[in-house]
Parts: C-alpha cells; structure tokens; sequence
C-alpha cells in the first residue's frame, strides 16, 4: 500500500516538474566571485530582464542606449559581421592555437559553440574558459559606426539554454558566469 | 430632566470627539523611534512616537532659500531615467536572493520580498537589518524634480513602508535603535 503511494505521489511529481518550470519564465544571470586571499565569496543573482534595462539607460562616455563604443581606428577596416558569418560557419575544429611560455590559448568550435580558453603559465595561473553559443553569435550586432549592440546581445540569453558562460580560475580569484 | 439631556449631548458630544480623535490617530502613519541601550546596571529604554502627517507640516516650513543652497550635482540628476528604470525593473521582478556576500568581517544579504528590498549586514561589530518600500521609492522619485533638495520624498517613502521595522541597528556594545512605522 505505501509503496503504490509513494509511486503516486512521484508521479504526480513528475508530472508537476514540467508545468511549473514552464510557467517561471524568468531568466536569471548569476554571478559567483570568490577571492581567495581575502576569503570573501560575492554571490549575485539578476533576472535578466532587470539588467537589461540597468544596461539600456546607462548613458556613459562609451556605452550609450546599451551599445558600446569599440573605440576602433577609423583606419582599420574591419568586417565584424563577415567575421562572425564565417566564424558560423566554419565547421567544427581547431581555429587559434597559441602556446608560449606565458600562456596557452585556444579558440575552437565544438557542435556550433564557440570556446576559448587560456591557460595562463605564471602570475596568477589563470584559466579562463570563455563559452559563446551560436544564439550569441546570431545576436552580435555591430552598428556603423564600430558600436556593438550589447543590450541585443544579453537579450538573446533569453533563448539560450542553461549553461556556463565565462569561467575563471586563479590563485587570486574565482569566478563563474551562467545563465539559468 | 433639562440637565439630564445637556449631559448626555455633550457626552455624546465628547465621545464622537474621542472617537474621531482616535479614529483619526489610527488612520495616520507613525514612526516610532526606539532606542535600547543595554549598558551596566542602568537599561535604558526610550520610545519617540511620531505622526508622519507632523512631519509633512513641519516640511512645508523649511525656508525655501536653505533647500535652494543644497544644490544636486548634474551628475545625479542626468542619471534619473537610469534609476527610474533600475527601481521600476526591479519592482517588476520576481523575489529573489539577489545579493549575498560572505567575508571574514561581516555578511550582507539582499532580498527582493514583494514590493520590498531587504538589507540585511551582519558585521562583526552591528547587525543591521533595513526595509526598503520600492514602490515608495519608485512614486518619491517620479515626484522629484531631480534638481533640488526636497524632505518630502523621504515621508513619501515613508508613507510607503509597510508597519513593522524599517531599520534596526544593533551593535555589540548593547545599542539597539529601531525605526519603526505603525
């Protein structure tokens, strides 16, 4: 008898899960620092819609209406958007491979995402590994004048899945970044 | 039985003006501040009710030149669609631990609770525990005018508050200071 209740009520449980995950849509980026030297841990946790709204009406030298000033050289003339087209599709595999005695870095692409990762070899021993989805990738807008729409960027975080973004590891310090 | 009946008006009379007058107290919002100092042999306890609608009046008479003088920086009043923006979203937001610091010499936690912020610091020598009515915030901003001094907003706010503890400070000497709106 117990056990056909206990099987009922995990059904029902199951049952549940899905509901009540669909009917929470908020998206939350979150933020985790921890310093080692200092023992201090900063935990943050911001619904997406609240810091794309901080991000939106910031109105400072170089970030205005959620788009960053790249501050590059007129001379230079780059094509991000033909840059990020490749980087799409390019398939999967080894696109920057760096090692020298101060750090390794590497850029590769693996089932559409983007990695990079540095490895850092004195100092602070860093290891940082820099996640970016193709969701991302699709939003990266640049304006004319070598701005970059940042504010379209994080809104497209909406559509990610759960997962990692950046994480950091040091002697000094820790930090992850993920979306949920 | 003249005599009865004048008795009977004016008592009549006296209890819709105590009702009134109580009626009238219940209605209007209060701050209490209170004050503990646990110190030695000598408690000492003081409790300052307050009608908030005092303050409005008091308000009103503050020479306009003082408020004049205290002049808000340009820096401040340019980010005023950014702030509006940031308490309006974060009302907006579902609650949340949004905030939570953990060092060697104190904790802080910041809560998003309905249409309340709570700070909480947990230090090595106070604990501080602080309410903040965002909707309250939210309608004293929207009122301001961004450029001058104006005390109003801060009954605004006030206003706001839900009753119970707005502030409260308790430090490892024995103090405790509660502000509180009833």
């Amino acid at each position: 008898m117990k056990r056909k209740v206990l099987v009922l009520v995990t059904l029902a449980a199951l049952l549940a899960a899905p509901t009540a995950s669909a009917g929470d849509e908020t998206r939350w980026i979150n933020v985790h620092v921890t310093e080692n030297s200092s023992n201090t841990n900063v935990e943050v946790h911001l619904p997406l819609n609240l810091v794309l709204t901080v991000l939106k009406n910031v109105d400072v030298e170089n970030f205005h209406g959620g788009q960053v000033d790249l501050e590059i050289d007129e001379d230079m003339d780059i094509n991000f958007p033909e840059i990020i087209a490749a980087v799409k599709d390019a398939p999967d595999g080894e696109f920057v491979t760096v090692t020298s005695d101060e750090a390794d870095v590497n850029v590769y692409k693996q089932g559409g995402t983007l990695f990079v990762t540095v490895n850092q070899k004195d100092d602070e021993m860093a290891k940082v590994e820099v996640t970016v989805p193709l969701e991302l990738m699709d939003a990266l807008s640049f304006g004319e004048e070598n701005t970059l729409d940042v504010a379209a960027l994080l809104q497209s975080m909406d559509e990610l899945p759960n997962g990692e973004l950046v994480k950091v590891t040091s002697t000094e310090a820790n930090v992850r970044v993920w979306i949920e | 039985m003249n005599g009865q009946r004048g008795m009977s008006t004016l008592g009549a009379v006296l209890l819709a003006g105590t009702a009134g007058l109580l009626t009238a107290t219940l209605m209007m919002d209060w701050m209490v501040v209170d004050v503990h100092v646990v110190e030695d042999d000598t408690p000492i306890h003081i409790k300052v009710p307050f009608p908030l609608v005092v303050a409005d009046i008091a308000a009103g008479f503050i020479p306009d030149e003082l408020l004049e003088e205290a002049e808000i920086p340009p820096e401040v009043t340019a980010q005023k669609e950014l702030v509006l923006a940031t308490v309006e979203a974060l009302l907006d937001s579902p609650d949340t631990h949004l905030v939570k610091v953990r060092t060697e010499d104190a904790d802080v936690d910041i809560f998003k609770d309905g249409d309340t912020l709570r700070i909480s610091v947990d230090a090595d020598d106070a604990v501080v525990r602080c309410n903040i009515p965002i909707d309250g915030v939210l309608a004293a901003l929207e009122n301001w005018d961004w450029e001058t001094v104006d005390p109003q907003m801060i009954f605004d706010v006030l206003h706001a508050a839900e009753n119970g503890e707005l502030v409260t400070v308790t430090t490892d000497d024995g103090v405790r200071v509660a502000i509180k709106m009833w």
